[in-house]
């Protein structure tokens, strides 16, 4: 852009093509984070998405609504090329259980910053004296979508405990952003598409829900936290004797059945007590090969 | 991503212990329990509390499928639905924090997932009836109802967080009569439909007796005329909801 203050890198067409690429990028988040609500177990995760489902609805509508002051129909979406189209396939398609810190890692590692990167450079080359109605909604984008990506980082933070899962989550991102470089970014213009994942200074304390809270064991009543103990020392040592003692006679065929198909179990912890007047109900997690389930009836009741 | 999901695919961290509401019933009748908890006591209130926030969350999670499975719907649409879903997540914050208020933790009561159920029609018109004028009505009984108890137990937490939380909710009925209406134009039998979606709904919350015409304190829901007219009922629709549930059979 030459230094002349009415100089510009953008015609006012290319400015609502690249306002509808947005608009794109930021409806189909907005679909996605409120589709992955019911399918993401994690508390924090389910209220990010669902806190961001409303930021992103606005900056679709803010995009939308300056189209028309750009000689071209409102509230268009319009996405760069197919590849981009793709690449958002791509990041909406991890909605299996076990998933979140596939979906955290695409929205908040790779798309939101991109986004932040791609709105930062448009308003450095935005004209300040013609072009302020689109510098405002990028100034307010940026904000908010910085606020997210650093909120989405502590998230990550707790979700990935391990070398493992952080291995994981580092190849899903890698091969993301080679989606997203496939397709040139959110404009099809960058062949290395930008990311902003800088989020020194940012609070992301508001966007940040019940991050900490946890099952505590300690709520289990002493006498029934010392069945459910015994119960599940004797799951881990296979110890059927033990286990059949600690069955109700009405249940002890079918439970024990059920444990055989199971195999052994490596570890079992206790992971949550819900009640029902004097009525008991603790869950309990078996390590692999089986999923959580109750533990049966028998063990379960006592006293108010 | 699939659209729309299967009622099962609801996912719960480990602590929230799944049942469906008959079976939770008929526990409570057999220990002499009424079928739902009553406002009675501040251990009742904050088992009624844990049910609402079970509610929330699946009030913002069947918010978040709209917004995904509606794709062609008015833009203006999935704008209300994309503001009901931050508003949902920001009751579920509220009632995490009522429910430590009170002294009790997340999956201290079984969910029962009926809410979710009924956010899981397959019509836009039909959700926003059975969900935002149905299940959000039923919001506005209970919210209304805990406000009064609140203000005579002399719980001024749980009266102001309540209150602000109600005056959301009558915002979402509003939603669902407009959107209702707007969605249904020119299509009576799409309407039809969806009216008698929101019927079957109401009829179910009736719960068999529970939802009632009547004192704050002497009936375990009672019916928030007033807030109900705010939200856009009309008297005749009130009236019919009244009637209603003068005929549901015992839970
Ligand atoms: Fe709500
Ligand atoms: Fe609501």
């Amino acid at each position: 852009m030459s230094a002349h203050p009415l100089a510009g890198d953008f015609s006012v067409e290319a400015s609502a093509q690249r306002v509808r690429h947005y608009r794109y990028a930021e409806e189909r988040l907005m679909r996605t984070l409120g589709g992955w609500i019911a399918l993401t177990p994690e508390l924090p995760v389910k209220l990010l998405f669902g806190r961001h489902v409303w930021d992103c609805a606005q900056h679709a509508d803010l995009w939308g609504r300056r189209l028309p002051e750009l000689r071209s129909p409102a509230q268009q979406s319009e996405p760069a090329n197919e590849r981009f189209v793709r690449f958002m396939d791509l990041l909406d398609a991890r909605e299996g259980r076990g998933e979140s810190p596939q979906r955290v890692v695409g929205v908040y590692r790779v798309l939101k910053p991109h986004l932040v990167a791609t709105y930062e450079r448009h308003l450095a080359a935005a004209n300040p004296l013609y072009e302020p109605p689109t510098r405002r909604i990028l100034e307010r984008c940026i904000a908010e979508e910085r606020r997210h990506v650093a909120a989405g980082a502590a998230v990550l933070e707790r979700l990935l405990r391990d070398d493992d899962s952080r291995a994981r989550a580092a190849t899903w991102e890698r091969r993301l952003y080679e989606a997203l470089a496939e397709a040139g970014g959110v404009t099809g213009e960058s062949p290395t598409p930008p990311l902003a994942v800088d989020v020194a200074g940012v609070d992301p304390a508001d966007d940040l829900v019940a991050l900490d809270s946890v099952f505590d064991a300690g709520v289990i009543a002493t006498d029934l936290r010392a069945e459910v103990d015994a119960h599940a020392r004797a799951l881990v040592e296979d110890d059927l004797p033990a286990l059949a003692g600690q069955i109700a006679e009405s249940a002890r065929v079918t439970v024990l059945a059920t444990y055989e198909d199971l195999g052994p179990a490596g570890r079992c912890d206790v992971v949550a007590q819900a009640r029902v007047g004097a009525h008991r109900f603790v869950g309990a997690r078996r390590s692999a090969p089986s999923p959580r389930r109750s533990v049966p009836e028998g063990a379960r009741r006592q006293p108010r | 991503m699939e659209r729309p999901i299967a009622y099962d695919k609801l996912a719960r961290e480990d602590r929230f212990v799944r049942k469906r509401a008959r079976e939770i019933g008929e526990m409570r009748i057999e220990q002499g329990l009424p079928p739902m908890a009553d406002l009675a006591s501040r251990e009742s209130i904050r088992e009624r509390v844990h049910g609402i926030l079970v509610g929330e969350l699946q009030a913002m999670e069947g918010a978040g499928r709209t917004v995904c499975d509606f794709p062609d719907a008015p833009w203006e649409f999935t704008l209300d639905m994309a503001r009901q879903v931050w508003d949902e997540s920001r009751h579920v914050e509220v009632y995490l924090g009522l429910i430590d208020h009170l002294g009790g933790y997340v999956g201290e009561f079984p969910e029962s997932t009926i809410l979710w159920r009924c956010a899981c029609a397959e019509d836009a018109a039909a959700r926003v009836a059975g969900v935002n004028r149905g299940l959000e009505g039923l919001a506005c009984d209970v919210f209304n109802q805990l406000v009064h108890i609140a203000r005579k137990i002399g719980d001024p937490i749980i009266e102001r967080a309540v209150d602000f939380v109600l005056a959301d909710e009558i915002t979402h009925v509003r939603m669902g009569s407009k959107w209702l209406n707007e969605l249904t134009k020119g299509d009576p039998e799409r309407r039809r439909r969806a009216i008698e979606f929101q019927e079957t709904i109401d009829e179910r919350f009736n719960l068999g007796g529970v939802r009632l015409d009547g004192d704050h304190e002497e009936v375990a829901i009672s019916i928030a005329k007033e807030a109900r007219r705010l939200a856009g009922f009309t008297d005749e629709e009130i009236e019919r909801l009244i009637r209603s549930t003068q005929r549901s059979p015992v839970y």
